[in-house]
């Protein structure tokens, strides 16, 4: 009995719990250097977290398990959220502490929304996805408006916040319609219920629909991505990074789980509003990207796109699907630790980088950092030899055998355009005339120069040796 | 009698006009919050009268912890609300306007 | 019988109105006034729907804290009324337009939706009758099977206070603190001072 009451501390989600309280408790009761030491606490936890989740030691909890659930493929995104979590908390550490922006609160939200996400990609009832979803978000909000003195990230986070709430209330509604008309918040009594219909019904499908649209504003899928470029562009950088890398991460598992657990028997129903978010989403951030001049909005719209790509591979809704959603999500966390590793180094005039137009010349004066900008921006394109390519292709490779050609023409047609305006930052680099010696200065620490060498690494040698990701992800199931 | 119709259709209401609140003020920024919270009492409505319709006590415990998050989220929107005051000194929606893409 | 109908027919019609005198009323005080209006009648609904404990904890909740912590930032922002109200007018067909149409749907959805078998057995919807009164029933399932959510919501809580406070509290110069430790080591020695005062002359 002892035994088991000890236990229960090794759960993944309830040791990040409690270990979130000791670094806030750590955080307060410091006089120096909170902010890093915090963060250094933080990125620890995070590691053993990482360490629990992988050994699995939360099988035999029988009351946890009605509310959330346990596979393969909700520990592999768990791992993923973990790790990006991870590297965007040491990628932003000296961002941080060079804008004087050192409350040690951050890493603390940053753990809660952690705990939020890992709690939404195991959640099995309605209310625990609710909840998780709240947890999550409200860390957020909190963070985009952290930089108090400053009016964009004021101002995002009043966006963000309506945005989401009023998300989070659609999706409620539709909560309460789902729960209604099948009487139950498991997922799992939900599907039993509806596995005895041929169609839904009205009420059902109305819930789903405002579910869909609920979910939808959380991975910012098109038409509901408004939010999405102005939140990236207002908060601070850091905090920007932490955006693209991780919730993502987390409200993609949660929409795979969301169609493929309780209303796997209603393929048709969902995959047609999937289906056009999906389509929307690929060409919205392949088009409205090209006339971006602010990185971080054009990393936005990349970010929409890239859902895009995602959602395709839930169109087809198979076991490959599924194999190339955790690809797909792999690489995009990958590329995107890479590029705000070097994005939060950069300074130009002692200004952090805003402006693409300020990478004029870049190649002459930083030769290597030039190098790797490039290297991440045709992997973004899906161009053969880095990461990229493997999530578009596996995508692909699944919607086709689902017989979705159209769907994956247009992908592709997607992909080519949103590839104009990758290339179109190496060109600046590369051939536009500017003088960026002296002015662009690149400064890493050592832990970020770490994190970018792994994920450079990887986005380069993946080719090497893919079979290792491939076989994991062959073998997750929902 | 009252069918659960009625109260459906009351929740319906009040989430409409929950929805509309923030979509047709273009200069308060505290109605939209309010707004919010009538959307949140819709769901309860909802929640408490299919509890009661299909006898089941969950849904009741629904509504409870959705008042508990309106009730962080309330704290949070007014925090977020006051940063936002302290920088442009004015909550109108209209000077949401510096991000432009 | 009657008077369940005329109770409803009441709360739920001063409901609606005083949530669309939230979202058009001139100033936001009223605005708040008659959100709490509408929370109460809403607590009356549960009441009729045998949710006791939910319309207690919707009138301690709600009007209580989060109504009043509203009329506090209303009141603490120095907001100009009169120009808060311009070009409310402007959106308003367009708005109306979608409400009715978003109403209707929603109306149809739930008056046409006889198909479905929860409509079959077309009991009357009362009270829930049970040997357990609802606080108790409530009670007994939130501590067990649905602890964790409850644990998450504390953590909720948490959250929204260390956000609030985070973004709200400044650290302002000349604050002065109580220091009680220096406060306990006080003795006469350093507490009292004594002066020569010569006759005829002040300090």
């Amino acid at each position: 009995m002892l035994n088991n009451i000890y236990n229960i501390f090794f759960i993944p989600e309830i040791f990040l719990a409690c270990s979130s309280f000791v670094c806030l408790l750590f955080g307060l009761f410091l006089k120096k250097n909170a902010f890093r030491q915090t963060s250094n606490l933080a990125v620890f936890v995070l590691l053993l977290t990482i360490l629990l989740v992988y050994y699995d030691s939360e099988s035999n909890f029988a009351n946890y398990k009605s509310l959330f659930s346990h596979s393969s493929f909700i520990n592999f995104f768990k791992i993923l959220a973990l790790l990006g979590s991870i590297a965007s908390i040491i990628i932003s550490k000296d961002y941080f502490l060079g804008i004087k922006l050192k409350n040690f609160e951050i890493p603390v939200l940053f753990l809660f929304s952690t705990l939020g996400m890992m709690l939404m990609i195991a959640s099995n009832n309605l209310m625990s996805m609710y909840l998780a979803i709240e947890l999550q978000s409200l860390s957020l909000y909190v963070a985009a408006a952290i930089k108090r003195d400053s009016i964009s990230s004021a101002e995002s986070g009043v966006k963000y916040f309506i945005l989401g709430a009023l998300s989070s209330g659609i999706l409620l509604y539709g909560f309460s319609l789902i729960y209604g008309f099948t009487g139950s918040m498991n997922f799992n009594e939900i599907s039993f219920y509806l596995s005895k219909y041929d169609n839904l019904n009205l009420g059902l499908i109305f819930g789903l629909v405002f579910v869909m649209v609920g979910l939808a504003f959380k991975v910012s899928a098109v038409p509901f991505h408004m939010w999405t470029p102005d939140v990236y562009e207002g908060a601070p950088n850091s905090i920007t990074g932490f955006f693209a890398i991780v919730p993502k991460i987390a409200a993609v598992a949660l929409i795979y789980r969301f169609c493929l657990v309780p209303f796997e028997n209603f393929y048709l129903e969902w995959s047609q509003i999937i289906l056009f978010l999906s389509i929307a989403s690929m060409f919205l951030g392949a088009i409205a990207a090209i006339a971006q001049s602010n990185i971080k909005r054009l990393l936005a719209y990349s970010s929409i796109g890239h859902i895009g790509y995602i959602l395709i591979a839930l169109v087809a809704a198979n076991d490959d699907g599924i194999k190339a959603a955790s690809i797909y999500m792999f690489s995009y966390m990958i590329m995107n630790v890479a590029i705000f590793a070097i994005l939060l180094s950069l300074k130009v005039k002692n200004e952090y980088l805003i402006n693409i137009s300020d990478l004029k010349g870049l190649s002459k004066s930083n030769p290597i950092v030039s190098l790797s900008i490039s290297i991440i921006m045709l992997s973004m394109a899906g161009i053969p030899p880095f990461i990229g390519f493997f999530g578009k292709f596996y995508v692909f490779i699944a919607a086709i055998e689902q017989e979705l050609y159209v769907l994956s023409v247009l992908g592709v047609l997607a992909s080519v355009i949103s590839a104009f305006y990758y290339l179109r930052i190496i060109k600046i680099m590369y051939f536009d005339e500017g003088k960026s010696e002296g002015i662009i200065n690149f400064q890493i620490s050592f832990q970020s120069k770490i994190i970018l060498f792994l994920s450079l690494f990887l986005i380069i040698c993946f080719i090497f040796y893919p079979s290792l990701l491939i076989n994991i992800s062959a073998s997750l199931t929902i | 009698m009252i069918a659960l119709e009625h109260y459906l259709f009351l929740g319906a209401i009040i989430f409409t006009l929950g929805v509309l609140g923030i979509f047709l003020n273009k200069k308060n920024l505290i109605i939209i919050l309010m707004s919010i919270e009538l959307i949140l009492l819709s769901v309860n409505i909802n929640f408490i009268a299919f509890s009661a319709y299909i006898n089941d006590i969950s849904g009741q415990i629904f509504a409870m912890l959705t008042l508990t998050v309106a009730a962080a989220e309330a704290a949070i929107g007014l925090a977020i609300l006051v940063v936002f005051f302290r920088n442009l000194g004015s909550i109108e929606v209209n000077k949401i306007n510096q991000l432009k893409g | 019988m009657v008077l369940y109908s005329l109770t409803f027919y009441l709360f739920s019609s001063v409901a609606v109105l005083s949530a669309l005198m939230v979202i058009s009323a001139k100033n936001p005080v009223h605005s708040v006034l008659f959100l709490i209006l509408s929370f109460v009648n809403a607590s009356g609904l549960f009441v009729l729907l045998g949710a006791e404990f939910l319309a207690m904890i919707l009138v301690v909740v709600y009007v209580g804290a989060v109504a009043v912590l509203f009329l506090f930032v209303v009141m603490m922002l120095d907001i100009n009324f009169v120009k808060l109200r311009e070009g409310f007018l402007q959106y308003l067909p367009f708005g109306a337009l979608l409400g009715i149409v978003l109403v209707i749907e929603l109306g149809i959805l739930f008056l046409t939706d006889r198909s479905s078998n929860i409509y079959n057995n077309q009991t009357p919807l009362q009270p829930i009758v049970n040997e357990v009164e609802n606080t108790k029933m409530i009670g007994q399932i939130l501590y067990t099977e649905y602890f964790y959510l409850f644990q998450i919501c504390g953590i909720i809580l948490l959250v929204a206070m260390i956000g609030s406070i985070t973004l709200t509290l400044r650290d302002k110069g000349g604050v002065k603190r109580q220091n009680i430790d220096s406060q306990n080591t006080v003795d006469a020695s350093t507490a009292i001072e004594k002066k020569k005062v010569k006759i005829g002359e002040g300090i």
